[in-house]
């Protein structure tokens, strides 16, 4: 049974409507990248996962239940990070861990057991003394992460939590976002860094309230070129290269075949095809080109910035 | 399983009971103004509060030599208590030009002539000028200079009275002289009256007839006519009928007596004139003019001062202030922080964010307010007539209404700035429509009905129950708290569970 699955969800504000049929199944153990512009809809969709708005239309279903119906004990099994720091700036680090320990019903051996962890895990543990509007805005959003893990949820919804954080941070959270899911954990992240999508186990990309494409994130490179790219690095005269190019247009596995001409670095050539599985096609690729001069094909990883462009274009 | 869930709903509801107390005592700024605050506008109120009657300053205008100045001459003293009299002016521009400048209040014209004007028929007119913009304030000088007229036409009444009782006096006199004459002729119609008189009557009567006779016959004897025998006979003729017509008014009486001689007139007369001169009241002058004397006996136990009689009411609106700017903010402070967000996906229910912000500000609200209760009552000597216990129980049912009250408009509010908006809003229609600044029972619809919705209604006049006429909390002020309670909580409950949109 997934964590989460929604089928058809419609959210509508007054006359606007903000997701538009989303269908979505969150597996067990994974994270799943919610990954769009800024006003796509991905707080709107958190926030109906989680029970705090009801759909409009559709059908919601996290643990198998309508999240908006969930009792205390289905809210126990959530954690939620929330996009921006709610916690109290009056109060210390382990104060707020404190209160919110004390929320979810864990009993006082518990709460000092899981609260000390939870700060660990977030490296906050020598600033627990330290009233949390004096601490430094990566320090907020770890204590808030904290917050969000401190009763150990099963599954755990994150909103933008790198959002604005230096490159360095970044990478810090998603590392706990990984240890988290190796502690059995499912994770729902949104962010509006495209690049974050490859820490994802699966990713959706949505744009303007409609899940573009759906998948982990090797599937939304095929999905966004249209197979796997090969990056091809040849030398000769420009006119040479593409003789030799238009021999790979009738290879069966190679989709697409696309000079790049502004590359060009005097007798060097580059050239990007896309092939529908790289590993069978390699070889038919040499072999069609056998005679020219092959400096180099590599696999190519295209950036998520693109593979995102890619998706969006594709779908408006 | 019900004990459980009632032990972790109340685990929660002490969570957030906690969380409010430490993000309070955090801020030691607020928990200073929380409680300086209150203290320090109350002793300010109380040591700055005018209980004396305030009198105005006037300058007197009045033209030199008149009639008027004899008048303000012979009645000046009046015009000193009335006033801080500060002179005399000839020009009434003049004086005008000082009260524009604000360094006089009142300007009193006194007409030059006022007893012509009188004789004429007509009230003659003492003008006093002023300038106030406070109609309900600002009436000192208008109440002063009333005052004054009544005080002059007393004066002037009282001082005609007794010449006209001194002169009705000296009439009564000479009446009474007028009387003892009478009584005596009275005396001597009575005595003409006697047997003994009409004894004495009848011999005369007897004596002139033979006398006549005699002359009658001396006349007859006589050598021819003698005048001298024929006026004898006459006058002796006419003083026979004279004494027969006395003899037979004596038989009469003595009231024919009286009526013949016009003695009986002469009663009669003046028996009128003793009804229209009547008795002399025996009373003094000041009593004649003012036979009512105002005699007012307060049944309450005890009769406060004016700032006694405020600190019920600056109380009730303090705890209620306090207690609704706490309260105010707890929930859309939550919502708009996102942390209400937050609790929502939490086991965290409404009801346990209710009372668990419930119990801390109650506590908050309660601790500043009796510590302002304390210093009031011990440093200002504000007496309390009914017992402290009566006292606290009456802060501590308003300080739970206006803390219900506060969350319901916290839940109603948009965004904090609203929800401070809400709670000024509040403050300004308690001070106006609670019975603080003007008294409830002065006042028609709408107010009457909007006092019904404040806490500090209730709160003010249990308080001026309990601590100024020593009685209990009444069951129409018990019954004023626990419905705004009741209503306000399981609004802001109902409210924040229908949030979910």
């Amino acid at each position: 049974m997934p964590v989460i699955e929604t089928k058809n969800l419609v959210r509508r504000f007054g006359g606007t409507t903000v997701l538009r049929g989303i269908d979505l199944r969150v597996e067990e153990g994974e994270i799943f990248g919610l990954i769009g512009p800024s006003g796509a809809g991905k707080s709107t969709l958190l926030r109906t996962l989680t029970g705090y708005l009801k759909p409009t239309e559709g059908e919601v279903r996290v643990f198998g239940r309508p999240p908006e119906k969930f009792g205390t004990e289905e809210r126990r099994r959530l954690g939620v990070m929330p996009q921006k720091f709610v916690l109290y700036e009056n109060l210390s680090v382990k104060q707020n861990l404190n209160f919110v320990a004390r929320l979810y019903d864990l009993s006082f051996f518990e709460r000092r057991r899981k609260v000390r962890e939870a700060l660990e895990f977030v490296e906050l543990w020598e600033h627990r003394r330290k009233a949390a509007g004096n601490i430094s805005g990566g320090m907020q959003r770890r204590l808030q992460l904290a917050a969000a893990i401190v009763h150990s949820p099963r599954l755990l919804f994150v909103d933008e939590p790198t959002a604005s954080l230096d490159p360095i941070l970044r990478r810090r959270f998603w590392d706990e976002f990984v240890q988290l899911r190796e502690q059995g954990r499912t994770l729902f992240v949104t962010t509006q860094y495209v690049d974050e999508a490859a820490r994802c186990d699966r990713v959706g990309f949505l744009a303007n309230g409609t899940l573009a494409a759906l998948g982990t994130p090797d599937e939304l490179r095929r999905q966004a070129f249209g197979g796997e790219v090969l990056e091809l690095t040849l030398g000769g005269e420009p006119g040479q290269v593409s003789w030799s190019l238009s021999f790979l247009k009738d290879i069966g596995h190679v989709v697409e075949v696309r000079e790049d001409e502004e590359a060009a670095e005097g007798p060097v050539s580059h050239a990007r095809l896309i092939v529908d599985d790289a590993d069978v096609a390699m070889p038919q690729v040499f072999s069609a080109l056998n005679g020219a001069d092959v400096r180099s094909v590599d696999i190519l990883k295209p950036s998520f910035d693109e593979v995102f462009f890619r998706l969006v274009r594709g779908n408006s | 399983m019900r004990s459980m869930r009632i032990l972790s709903s109340w685990s929660r509801t002490r969570a957030v009971a906690v969380k409010e107390f430490w993000d309070l005592v955090r801020q030691p700024q607020l928990l200073l103004l929380l409680l300086l605050g209150p203290v320090l506008i109350m002793v300010a109120f109380a040591l700055s509060f005018q209980t004396e009657n305030i009198l105005p300053r006037a300058v007197v205008v009045v033209e030199e030599g008149s009639e008027g100045e004899e008048l303000f001459r012979e009645y000046r003293d009046r015009f000193t208590v009335r006033t801080q009299f500060q002179g005399v002016l000839r020009s009434v521009e003049e004086a005008d030009a000082l009260l524009r400048r604000g360094e006089t209040d009142a300007v009193i014209i006194i007409p030059p002539e006022p007893s012509e004007t009188v004789l004429q028929g007509e009230q003659a007119v003492l003008r006093v000028h002023y300038a106030t913009i406070n109609p309900v304030f600002g009436t000192t000088v208008p109440n002063r200079a009333n005052g004054l007229v009544l005080d002059l036409n007393q004066q002037i009444v009282r001082a005609g009275v007794t010449r006209e009782i001194e002169n009705l006096r000296q009439a009564r006199r000479q009446f009474e002289e007028i009387n003892e004459i009478a009584a005596q002729i009275n005396a001597a119609a009575e005595a003409l009256a006697s047997e003994e008189a009409q004894g004495l009557t009848a011999e005369l009567y007897t004596a002139l007839t033979s006398l006549e006779s005699t002359l009658i016959v001396l006349e007859n004897e006589a050598e021819g006519p003698s005048e001298e025998l024929g006026t004898a006979i006459d006058r002796t003729r006419e003083a026979r009928e004279l004494v027969q017509e006395f003899r037979e008014a004596q038989k009469e009486g003595a009231e024919e007596i009286k009526a013949r001689t016009g003695a009986l007139e002469l009663e009669r007369a003046l028996s009128e004139l003793g009804a229209s001169i009547g008795e002399v009241p025996d009373v003094p002058p000041s009593v004649l003019v003012n036979p009512f004397r105002l005699e007012l006996e307060n049944l309450v136990a005890f009769e406060p001062e004016v700032v006694e009689f405020y600190v019920p009411g600056v109380l009730g609106i303090l705890i209620q202030h306090i207690a609704i700017s706490l309260a105010s903010l707890a929930i859309v402070r939550e919502r708009t922080s996102g942390a209400y967000e937050f609790f929502e996906v939490s086991p965290l229910g409404p009801g346990e964010i209710l009372s668990g912000k419930f119990l801390t500000y109650a506590g908050m609200v309660l601790a500043v307010n009796l510590a302002v209760a304390a210093a009031l009552i011990y440093s200002l000597n504000i007496p309390v007539q009914s017992s402290y216990l009566m006292v606290a129980a009456v802060m501590v049912l308003l300080t739970v209404a206006s803390l219900g009250f506060g969350f319901l408009l916290s839940a109603l509010a948009r965004s904090q700035l609203q929800a401070i908006q809400l709670a000024m809003l509040h403050l300004i229609a308690s001070g106006f429509f609670a019975g603080f600044l003007f008294p409830l029972e002065e006042m028609t619809q709408p107010a009457q009905g909007i006092s019904h919705f404040l806490p500090a209604t209730y709160g003010i006049r249990a308080l001026q129950d309990t601590m100024l006429r020593g009685t209990a909390i009444s069951p129409w002020d018990l019954g004023g708290f626990a419905a705004i309670a009741l209503v306000s909580f399981a609004l802001a409950w109902l409210l924040m569970r229908r949030r979910k949109i």
